[in-house]
């Protein structure tokens, strides 16, 4: 049997400033399952798609079968024999399921037509290996945009094994599985192991990396910083090894003085299509932090409770019964949101900071408009918030992201809103603006805003949220706080794991 | 093939519903199609005496090369649109070729330099959009300004060239393109036939299915391992070249240049597109549906002079088939949606 190996070594990438791979080192053989494994934005996926040749690397070498190679884009990997599996990344939604498997490497008939005949029917034989798994309407001919996420998945799965690939990767495969479809997918990946090939497993869930992988690599900050064999390791050391050495000490205990008794927010068993019954009670002046890997129905929360989601279920907001439909309704009970995408949520990029700090605002100036005292408050806000620019007159692009996010909270802020819901809003911006924005949190809470902070940075929730509710899956899967807060707990329960210390499920948040 | 030890199952169960479903976004020209008859039933109806001996040949030979110009360009705006681009240039390129082939075309007894500056001309056509496509796919700037640019650079060259109208092209050239047909057939109907039948070859090759896929979804295209920028420059040389035949069959047609002669047909030919069931999004139409879309607009342009409307109607009725037909899709969702 031919042997395989891929040995990638020191691989760097950055895009922009931004240092998304220090030192990425992994290597595979035939025969074996190797484990991916790191917190949010360590690195996995960028060093998963410079091995396919996605994106290229700013240094560092890949060596396949003992020869040095570049891919400097997928198809180059797909020659060598190197193929991921994506989250329905490569799937055009307009074609059907058979000529999406089969798209760039068509059977061929002796004229050089596609062979749609043999197309369908050896599409027939791939879709068997799931078989039982899925709904009679995933079949060759069925348009790719008709079928559920699973089954999409499944076509993507297939697709990338359509190509007898030698290097398999599956990027975070089983996030929109079932469990049967998972079982399905775990016995061939035995299967394929026994033929040889050599497969990459990127996953976030602890269960899966040790019922199927036979190595892991660890990832941290973008450096490749462990590695275990699984049949000799534990939950415990892969998640150390992903938190580092950083424990959660320098945590300072943050104003949780001024928590009224009074419920602020309480949702009762709350259903969308993602968030699959959310219960959880915050109380006034609270800061609760959401964490979690991402996409696990975070901003689907915060979209639900700015109405912007249609849900099943109960949410009580001050005492009353929400039954906000639109944001409209939300904004007048006194709710804002500050959403995750800057450029194209929260700022109208070609407009002035002025109008658009005064975007939500605009009926507070009544007609005809008091722009004095519009211009006024402005002022006030942008020095509240320190906001570096040349004017309130320029353009908000000439703002760096620190300056810009400031604009998006800044226009909530003059509303004097009651309930704060903040979507990553550190997200690619600098650590001079997000120390002063913590400092912005903290005065909130004191005057008794309530707020809701979702970041996909764990560390940040750990330093500055007294309590943090982990989502996995639509769910809350725990609601840390007091001692059980800790960067490890975050981690593992993020990860599917269980609690390191004492659940608190049950426990009375511990103030 | 990797082995596994399930049986087959026997799911072959015939679903009307998905069949239709499917087979009216495989086939995205359906309603062009309807229009087409509607359109075509009522010009016949008012055209006095079409069904006399030898009325109807005439009929298609006369509107046939009128239209075909358009119905060309039109194809050729079909590739680039359904790879997800646009070409504003098309038009241009058939005001400078016309005006190239009216200033430099000899009498008929020097066949053979004709004939070069024919080839030169589609030669041109293929160099041109390979321009647009470079700088659209290639250098990765915005299509509709980018070729809306690139349009006055030829138009511009047009006019440099030829100033005024002028030129003369030997009747036994342009009488073989006006009246040739075969069995009561013009010329220009064997012509769009035998780009269909090419067409219907090309389509079930990797070619056709890459060009589906870029259009469908640029980022998957590329994961999957298509060359994209190779796929998107092709369609801008597909479309100059269809350009060219445009300019060949206009200038055959009114037997002389002018530097504005392709000026309407740009937006005329991504009407027809469009009128034909090819998105501007990309990934999803057909040329017969573009053809089918130039001939409406043609024929809604003769029914209104036969029913002696005035001529700014035109615009007018024109712009209502085209509304409507876009529309379409969407009040059926919307309908949906209410039950």
């Amino acid at each position: 049997m031919k042997s395989i190996s891929l040995n990638a070594q020191f691989i760097t990438k950055k895009f922009g400033g931004v240092v998304a791979l220090r030192d990425g080192s992994l290597d595979v053989n035939s025969g074996e399952v190797l484990a991916l494994v790191g917190a949010n934005g360590s690195g996995k996926s960028t060093l998963a798609k410079i091995i396919t040749g996605v994106i290229t690397r700013d240094s560092g070498e890949i060596i396949f079968n003992s020869e040095p190679v570049v891919f400097n884009n997928p198809l180059a990997a797909h020659i060598a024999g190197v193929t991921a599996v994506y989250q329905e990344l490569s799937l055009v939604p307009s074609m059907t399921v058979a000529e999406n498997i089969w798209l760039a490497h068509e059977p061929l008939t002796k004229i050089g037509q596609v062979d749609n005949r043999t197309m369908v029917s050896e599409t027939r034989k791939l879709l068997k290996l799931f078989e039982g798994t899925y709904q009679s309407t995933l079949r060759p001919n069925a348009m790719v945009d008709t079928l559920p996420p699973d089954e999409k998945q499944i076509v993507e799965i297939l697709k990338a094994i359509s190509r007898n690939p030698d290097v398999l990767i599956l990027d975070e495969a089983t996030a929109s599985l079932d469990s049967r479809q998972v079982e399905c997918l775990f016995s061939l990946i035995k299967e394929w192991k026994d033929q040889n090939m050599a497969l990459i497993f990127v996953s976030h869930r602890m269960d899966e990396i040790f019922r199927i992988a036979d190595r892991a690599v660890v990832l941290r900050n973008g450096n490749s910083v462990g590695e275990v064999k699984i049949a000799e390791s534990s939950e415990t050391e892969i998640v150390s090894l992903m938190v580092g050495h950083e424990s959660g000490l320098g945590r300072a205990e943050r104003a949780t003085l001024n928590i009224a008794d009074e419920i602020a927010l309480e949702l009762n068993d709350v259903k969308t299509d993602v968030l699959a019954g959310v219960n959880f009670s915050v109380k006034k002046g609270e800061l609760v932090g959401i964490g979690g890997l991402r996409g696990q129905g975070q901003t689907d929360l915060l979209h639900t409770l700015f109405g912007n989601k249609r849900f099943d279920g109960q949410i009580t907001l001050f005492g009353e019964i929400s039954t906000a439909n639109h944001p409209r309704d939300a904004m007048k009970k006194g709710i804002a949101l500050v959403p995750g995408d800057r450029a194209t949520q929260g700022l109208l990029l070609i407009r002035s900071i002025f109008e658009n700090l005064h975007l939500p605002n605009w009926q507070a100036y009544g007609f005809p408009l008091k722009q004095k005292k519009a211009e006024s408050d402005a002022n006030r806000i942008s020095k509240t918030l320190n906001m570096v620019m040349a004017s309130l007159e320029a353009p908000v692009t000439s703002l760096s992201g620190g300056n810009a996010q400031k604009v998006v909270i800044g226009k909530w802020l003059l509303r004097d809103p009651k309930l704060l819901l903040l979507d990553d809003p550190t997200k690619g911006v600098d650590v001079g603006t997000k120390a002063e924005f913590y400092n912005l949190l903290d005065r909130l809470c004191e005057t008794g805003t309530t707020t809701l902070f979702y970041s996909s940075d764990e560390q940040e929730l750990i330093d500055i949220c007294p309590r943090v509710l982990v989502m996995q899956d639509g769910f809350i899967k725990a609601d840390l706080s007091g001692d059980s807060l800790t960067k490890a707990n975050l981690v593992s329960t993020s990860m599917g794991a269980g609690l390191n210390a004492t659940n608190n499920k049950a426990a009375v948040h511990g103030f | 093939m990797r082995q596994t030890t399930r049986l087959p199952s026997m799911d072959f169960k015939f679903d009307l519903r998905e069949w239709w479903r499917n087979f009216n976004r495989k086939n995205t020209y359906v309603l062009s199609l309807v229009i087409f008859i509607v359109t075509t039933v009522a010009y016949l109806m008012l055209q006095p005496n079409a069904f006399e001996e030898g009325v109807l040949s005439r009929l298609l030979t006369s509107n046939f090369r009128t239209w075909l110009p358009v119905i060309l360009l039109a194809i050729g705006q079909t590739f680039v649109m359904l790879s997800g681009g646009l070409d504003l240039a098309s038009g241009s390129m058939v005001s400078l070729f016309n005006v190239i082939m009216a200033i430099s075309i000899t009498s008929n007894e020097e066949p053979w330099f004709n004939l070069v500056i024919v080839l030169g001309v589609v030669g041109l056509g293929l160099i041109g959009g390979f321009f647009n496509g470079f700088l659209t796919a290639y250098m990765g700037l915005q299509p509709m300004i980018t070729t809306f640019a690139t349009s006055f650079v030829y138009s511009g060259l047009a006019l440099l060239i030829l100033p005024d109208p002028w030129g003369k092209i030997p009747r036994e050239y342009s009488s073989v393109y006006r009246i040739t047909t075969w069995f009561g057939i013009p010329l220009s109907l064997f012509i769009i036939a035998f780009i269909l039948i090419i067409w219907a070859v090309i389509k079930n090759r990797r070619y056709g299915h890459f060009l589906f896929a870029v259009g469908g979804k640029v980022d998957a295209a590329y994961y999957t391992g298509i060359r994209v920028t190779r796929i998107k420059i092709s369609t801008y040389m597909i479309s100059g070249f269809f350009s060219s035949l445009a300019a060949i069959s206009y200038t055959l047609l009114t037997g002389s240049g002018s530097a504005t002669s392709g000026a309407e047909m740009t937006l005329t030919s991504i009407t027809a597109a469009i009128l034909g069931g090819t998105s501007m999004a990309g990934g999803s139409g057909s040329l017969i549906g573009s053809v089918f879309g130039a001939i409406i607009l043609g024929t809604i342009k003769n029914l209104i002079s036969l029913s002696k409307m005035d001529s700014w109607y035109r615009l007018l009725v024109n712009a209502t088939v085209i509304i409507m037909a876009l529309a379409s899709p969407g009040i059926i969702n919307l309908f949906r949606r209410k039950k």
